[in-house]
């Protein structure tokens, strides 16, 4: 069944792809004028558009709308060459260079926001005490604290102008929405983890782990970027709401910087840095890449999109690297 | 043996001393009682004569009228004139004599009979006493505030220095802030017999007195919270009034609170919002945290402040069910975080309790990884 779901999605990805965005929405919106006009009706209604904006203009937004293409194409193109150089060599690019820079953003924020938040929340640590006069007194770091929330609050805002105008940044989200599978995956690996089950669950690119990961961030920058924002420009949220919703801010500030903090140190370290599998640490973070066989062991769905699209690519007679990865995945690769 | 070789001289050195210590003050005693009694009765010659007046050059008359009687209820009962005057060595006396200096016999050590205590040192390092020490005409020496000749211990309600007449006392150079004080609920609550209402020295400290600016003064920013939390921490004493005694607390977690904590003094603290001498309760009109005035208050620092300030509590105890809303939402990340961890921290026990179990068959399964790949 996961199998359909795997194949469902890689044809939807594909022609996602080679469409590309510029394309689809001409697409949409010629639909979009054809159903509502009759034929003669839009031949006139073109005609006066040309006449209007002048052939060349129509010619030259032609070309451009061409060119655009012909550059999402080639850019496609260099991404599958790129994969499958990687699944050649043993590992997969995991996480792109786009993504790497906003999780590096991300990372860098949190932390420094971390640092001088939580010595406040505990003011009464010696270790607080400490730590904010190492920085130079509750004035300085006041200011590092601001400016680690415009860094959180760019790369939050930025990641959902990535999630709407990329494509790696549709299909990505498109993949991290909760589903029902999702659930099925998780009483799937309890029941592993128990010995109920002998299998693990089959992930595609996101396990419901991965899931949980990616919306306790989304919740925690709703949270904290809002309350933030109202505890920094308080007299104008006082003067609009009243003096409450500064206390309610700040007790949401201070109890989720709280969660936030927990959740990455105990779960998403030991997700990434103490499961012993990992242990030191994964780099992906820094390199993208995961090695091909712990790939095919956390995400066997994906990697069999992949087998999918490479069988495609050799099919259209793009290479020989996609031979060499589905003999390796058969295991007869020495 | 040596120990003990080492103490007897220094025990017999200091029974010595006693012996000596003993001997010159019953010399000492025994021999001016007769004096003093004689003495006094020199001075009163003409001290003692009601109307006892001289005319200055300045035009200024000065009474010289001195009644023996307060002296002698007061705690220098067994003292004469001279003792204390000492600069009179002959009767009449030409000269104006100078003011008391009462460190003759009030210094740590005396063997004179004063109490022996620090104060007259810390009297020495306050902003009275550094004052005094710049030659500042107007700097208090001791019977400014203690009285000249009616001394009594503070413990006396009698006393200048007793709990309900300090601020009379203290009044008597800082006028204007007495005025303040008198209609402030801690002066009105005094001036209605309460033994719980502050006077001057409970909050700005008696011989220790500094300027609030500095950083050992009780009135200092950095000290205000826990000044006023000697009484207003306290719930026995909170108890009796119908006042929050987590007002302190609650502070002390704010901003306002946790800036001062660590350094920035113009941070608030209570006297910048509750004023410091002219403290109202609240539902006074002429209050600086009457709701009517918070936009005031706050707007002094918060520029721009608007009527929404007084919307709302100030002083908020999220753990406190009165704090509304704000309960609720710790409440519910109370809740949240700790099912989140209960949640996640189970994940990884089970994560690794398998990881654990799997490994065992590893061993059971070495042998046939050679076999799989021998096989193609």
């Amino acid at each position: 069944m996961s199998d359909k779901c795997a194949r469902g999605w890689r044809r939807a990805d594909t022609d996602f792809v080679v469409q590309g965005v510029a394309r689809e929405l001409a697409d949409a919106l010629d639909k979009e004028i054809r159903e509502d006009l009759t034929e003669d009706q839009l031949e006139r209604l073109r005609d006066s558009l040309a006449d209007s904006l002048g052939r060349d203009a129509a010619a030259g937004a032609r070309r451009a709308h061409r060119a655009f293409e012909d550059r999402q194409r080639r850019r496609q193109k260099a991404v599958e060459r790129r994969k499958k150089k990687a699944l050649s060599a043993g590992s997969v690019e995991r996480l792109s260079l786009h993504l790497r820079i906003q999780h590096m953003i991300l990372f860098a924020s949190t932390i420094t926001l971390i640092v001088t938040g939580l010595p406040i929340k505990f003011h009464d640590a010696a270790i607080s005490v400490f730590l904010i006069h190492l920085m130079g007194g509750p004035g300085v770091t006041r200011i590092i604290h601001r400016i680690g929330a415009v860094g959180l609050t760019f790369i939050g805002v930025y990641h959902i102008f990535y999630t709407m105008a990329f494509e790696s940044g549709r299909r990505d989200f498109g993949r991290l929405i909760p589903k029902l599978q999702d659930a099925k995956d998780f009483f799937h690996q309890m029941g592993y983890f128990l010995g109920v089950k002998k299998d693990k669950p089959l992930f595609g690119r996101f396990s419901y782990i991965e899931k949980f990961d990616y919306w306790a961030v989304y919740w925690g920058l709703v949270v904290m970027i809002t309350s933030g924002y109202i505890l920094w420009f308080k007299v104008l949220a006082i003067n609009q709401f009243g003096k409450s919703i500064y206390d309610i801010a700040m007790e949401a500030h201070s109890d989720e910087a709280l969660l936030a903090t927990l959740a990455i140190v105990i779960w998403h370290f030991y997700n990434v840095h103490f499961n012993p599998k990992r242990f030191p640490g994964s780099l992906t973070w820094w390199n993208g890449r995961m090695d091909l066989e712990e790939f095919k062991e956390e995400h066997p769905l994906e990697y069999e999109e992949m087998l999918q699209s490479e069988d495609i690519a050799k099919s259209s007679k793009e290479g020989s690297a996609g031979e060499a990865l589905s003999s390796k995945a058969r295991g007869d690769f020495p | 043996m040596r120990p003990t070789a080492r103490m007897k001289p220094k025990s017999f050195l200091s029974g010595r001393w006693m012996t000596f210590a003993f001997v010159t003050l019953s010399i000492a005693l025994l021999g001016t009682v007769p004096v003093r009694s004689q003495d006094d009765l020199r001075c009163l010659t003409c001290h003692g004569k009601p109307g006892f007046k001289k005319t200055l050059p300045s035009g200024q008359v000065l009474g010289l009228f001195v009644d023996p009687t307060p002296l002698r209820l007061s705690v220098h009962k067994k003292l004469n004139c001279v003792q204390c005057h000492a600069d009179v060595n002959e009767v009449p006396h030409k000269e104006r004599p100078q003011r008391v200096n009462c460190k003759r016999c009030h210094y740590q050590g005396n063997t004179m009979g004063a109490p022996q205590t620090s104060k007259y040192m810390e009297f020495e390092n306050s902003v009275h006493g550094l004052a005094l020490k710049a030659g500042n005409p107007k700097a208090p020496l001791c019977q400014d505030c203690h009285g000249g000749h009616f001394i009594l211990p503070g413990s006396d309600p009698r006393s200048r220095v007793g709990h309900d007449n300090v601020p009379q006392t203290c009044g008597t150079c800082h006028i204007k802030i007495y005025g303040q004080y008198r209609e402030s609920i801690h002066g009105k609550a005094l001036a209605m017999g309460n033994k719980d209402a502050p006077v001057c020295t409970d909050c700005h400290g008696e011989h220790t007195i500094q300027r609030p600016s500095a950083p050992s003064s009780s009135v200092n920013p950095a000290n205000v919270a826990n000044t006023c939390g000697k009484c207003h921490a306290k719930i026995v004493i909170m108890k009796k009034y119908g006042i929050n005694a987590e007002q302190v607390s609650t502070y002390k977690n704010s901003f306002h609170g946790i800036a001062n904590e660590f350094g920035v003094l113009k941070a608030a603290n209570c006297a910048s919002c509750h004023t410091a001498h002219d403290i109202l309760p609240p539902d006074d009109p002429r209050s600086s945290v009457n709701p009517k005035n918070i936009p005031k208050t706050c707007g002094r620092c918060h520029h721009g402040a608007n009527a929404n300030f007084a919307k709302g509590r100030i002083h908020v105890d999220p753990d406190d069910r009165s704090a509304g809303i704000v309960y609720w939402v710790a409440l519910g990340f109370k809740i949240l975080t700790l099912s989140t961890l209960a949640g996640l921290f189970i994940h990884i026990g089970l994560d690794l309790f398998r990881q654990v179990k799997a490994r065992k068959p590893r061993e059971a399964r070495l042998p046939e990884a050679p076999t799989e790949e021998n096989e193609p």
